[in-house]
């Protein structure tokens, strides 16, 4: 492997230490590294800050409920196929009429490659070094994982229709990264094949230095107090906790304001909105609220 | 040695298996484990499959590697405390150290943690290479840092790599060997140090410096795992509540028909064929379907049921919400006769004839205890329960109760041979769910 350099993050990505050893010695044994982890614990950032950091061509496959194979790796598109092979005759047609010809673009029918459409893997299998990233699996129908698991065992693709050969040697693996939310479990065969890391939630520290990132300068009573606040509300264990990208809103709110009217804004638990997100859990913090007039001070926890 | 490593991790419920040592032994090969703590987490993540995987990997590992055992429900601490292990490495740490040792038992805890969860990233962040690494070669007796030549940071890398080819026996025979000679050198050194070739690099050199060398905090993690039940595996089989529902939904979710396929738009290509003067060109239509139509009956009269109810409708509102939008939930007292109640007090009511309204592609769940006097089951009751299951091929009930009194409850058993029955445990509800796709709603 050329890229097996260790990545430790950007001045933009904190990346925790376990993750970035986890996703080193993916990329070094050449295998797919599969990540989950809450919402909002950075799982897609990573590939995104390290191709950026790195110089690297990134490719994304975002993962819907509708995708295949074909839309990952390559397909053969049969719709233009035809569309162009009836023009030919068409064009023959109007010539005999002495009528100009239709274009097909620089297609031609003849060249079965012009119809192949390439998908991110089959690009990011071309080009050495690139990353890869395949974002939210879990959303995938349920054969999709296995489909690919035949794509990743091999280190090459062969093209529909063309049998044009996509191949890439072990040094110039693209370092593939999956991010998973959970939503359906993953086959085992599938998982044996990937390197796993879970994200923790961020603990406290680590959050003020990500918070530091995202909005620096921001004040350090201010930051300490809403996440004071931040932590509190995730050990209520409400229905859907809030996650990094929920505080980072709220301290964006809170940025434009002069620290003191924000600490007591913070206190007053203003724009919670912001955190909280269903109904039942509004509900159960206002309750909160009625039964412990202390929960705005951080003397709480 | 490591032939035993599967064995003795699948019986804490891991996947481990040869394909396990193979990759193992390719990082090795690769230079990715040079100490405890690198191993710690290269096999982490091949072994760990998922969340619930942590905890019993963690007690996995501190048992085969580290010879601490650590029982149900003890903390991490207290097994450390408790085993033979850290004895050992606590005279030894002792020993070593010229002056007084003055540690707290958490603070030699938290030292010894910081040794076994040390990685070779820590060590290369920490102190930047240089010396010690070029010092750490086993066969030198290490009096002579002249050897040292100018560029440090490349060597570094080029003997990290003789570490590569060694088995893991090799690597923990030379950790030995290196402890044997450190234990005839000064303290404070450089070397695979420590609790019997555990650590390397210890509380030395690069401590001193007043940097902590456990930089990344495994051992801290290691710690938080074994106290947070969100590390370790539910039981599948333990009847819903709060903790397993989770796990009781992800089950269920197998009763969405998701369909997206791409159909050729026959209409559509003959009218844009025709305008074209008879030049057809297919024209595709996706279609994406999900299907989920839900009936769930609940038994929530008598005490028998009252602790259930709750995680019941928990479990289906965390379903509505998430991906289901015909879900209907209805109400009944032990069995049904010819009406099923719209609220939970039972005050309004439809009819099982307007029930049996409803298209027959909705699955129903029965939830209840079936338990009653046998009267209750009353020819009608038995009727009406029937046509249900007639109309809703897709049926099943889910039993709260405790299977082993299944066959000891008359009406359970009676109610068994109409609806198909399954315990009320994410396992169960699994297997129902798989028995509710196996069949199919035409004819």
């Amino acid at each position: 492997m050329a890229e097996t350099k260790h990545w430790t993050g950007s001045d933009k990505y904190l990346c925790d230490p376990e993750l970035a050893q986890a996703f080193h010695m993916a990329r070094t044994l050449g295998m797919p590294l599969l990540i989950e982890g809450e919402p909002g614990t950075g799982k897609t950032e990573l590939p995104i800050h390290y191709a950026k950091d790195r110089g690297l061509p990134l490719e994304v496959y975002p993962v819907g409920s509708k995708s295949n194979v074909e839309q990952f790796v390559a397909r053969f598109d049969h719709v233009k196929y035809l569309r162009d092979s009836q023009i030919e005759i068409l064009n023959a047609q109007r010539e005999e009429k002495g009528l100009a010809a239709r274009s097909t673009s620089d297609r031609n029918p003849e060249n079965l490659k012009d119809y192949v459409v390439k998908g991110p893997a089959a690009i990011a299998y071309s080009k050495p070094n690139s990353v890869l990233l395949i974002d939210e699996i879990d959303k995938a129908p349920r054969e999709f994982p296995n489909d690919l698991l035949y794509a990743l065992s091999h280190r090459k693709f062969i093209m529909p229709e063309s049998g044009e050969v996509i191949e890439a040697s072990e040094e110039d693996m693209p370092a593939i990264v999956i991010t998973s939310n959970r939503e359906q479990e993953l086959p085992t065969a599938f998982k044996g094949r990937c390197i796993y890391h879970y994200i923790h939630f961020p603990e406290k520290d680590v959050m003020e230095k990500i918070v530091e990132k995202h909005h620096p300068g921001l004040n350090e009573k201010v930051v300490k107090v809403a996440l004071d606040v931040f932590y509190h509300l995730r050990r209520l264990g409400l229905e859907r906790s809030p996650t990094t990208r929920e505080i980072l809103n709220w301290l964006k709110y809170m940025s434009d304001i002069a620290p003191k009217t924000a600490i007591e804004k913070i206190e007053g638990l203003e724009g919670i909105g912001a955190l909280i997100k269903t109904q039942t859990d509004m509900e159960r913090v206002n309750r909160m609220i009625g039964a412990d007039n202390n929960l705005g001070s951080p003397s709480w926890n | 040695m490591l032939s035993s490593l599967p064995s003795s991790f699948r019986k804490h419920g891991l996947q481990a298996d040869v394909r396990t040592l193979l990759i193992l032994r390719k990082a090795m090969q690769k230079g990715l484990v040079k100490t405890l703590g690198d191993l710690h987490n290269a096999l982490k993540g091949i072994v760990v499959k998922e969340p619930a995987d942590i905890g019993p990997f963690t007690k996995a590992y501190y048992e085969y590697f580290l010879h601490v055992p650590i029982a149900p429900g003890q903390t991490l601490e207290d097994a450390i405390l408790r085993s033979e292990t850290f004895q050992k490495w606590k005279t030894q740490y002792i020993d070593e150290a010229d002056k007084e040792v003055d540690l707290s038992e958490e603070e030699l805890v938290n030292t010894f943690l910081d040794q076994v969860h040390l990685t070779s990233y820590d060590i290369k962040e920490v102190i930047d290479g240089k010396e010690i690494w070029d010092k750490d070669n086993p066969d030198l007796e290490d009096e002579d840092p002249q050897e040292i030549d100018g560029q440090p940071a490349e060597r570094v890398l080029d003997k990290m790599a003789d570490y590569s080819d060694l088995t893991l026996e090799e690597l923990l025979e030379r950790m030995e060997k290196v402890k044997d000679q450190q234990r005839t050198n000064h303290s404070g050194g450089s070397h695979w140090i420590g609790t019997g070739g555990i650590s390397p690099y210890g509380h030395g050199g690069a401590a001193k410096n007043g940097i902590r060398v456990g930089g990344q905090g495994g051992g801290r993690m290691a710690r938080k795992v074994i106290g947070d039940k969100n590390y370790f595996p539910i039981d599948r089989d333990a009847i819903l509540n709060d903790n397993n529902v989770d796990a009781a939904l992800a089950s269920i979710k197998g009763v969405i028909e998701e369909s997206a396929i791409e159909k050729l738009d026959v209409p559509h290509t003959i009218k844009s064929g025709l305008k074209r003067g008879g030049l057809f060109i297919p024209e595709l239509t996706s279609e994406k379907n999900e299907e989920l139509k839900i009936i769930v009956l609940i038994d929530n009269g008598g005490y028998s049921m009252a602790p259930y109810v709750r995680t019941v409708q928990q479990l289906f509102r965390k379903m509505k919400t998430r991906f289901a939008h015909d879900l209907e939930v209805y109400y009944f007292h032990n069995t049904i006769y010819d009406r099923v109640w719209i609220d939970e007090r039972r005050s309004t009511y439809i009819t099982v004839e307007k029930l049996l309204m409803h298209s027959k592609d909705y699955r129903v769940f029965f939830i209840g205890d079936s338990a009653m006097a046998p009267y209750e089951l009353s020819a009608l009751s038995i009727r009406n329960i029937q046509a249900i299951v007639k109309k809703f091929k897709k049926s099943v009930w889910l039993n709260p109760e405790p299977l082993k009194y299944w066959p000891g409850t008359y009406t359970i058993q009676a109610m068994k041979q109409i609806v198909p029955m399954f315990p009320l445990t994410p396992h169960g509800i699994e297997r129902a769910v798989r028995e509710m796709n196996s069949k199919s709603t035409e004819g």
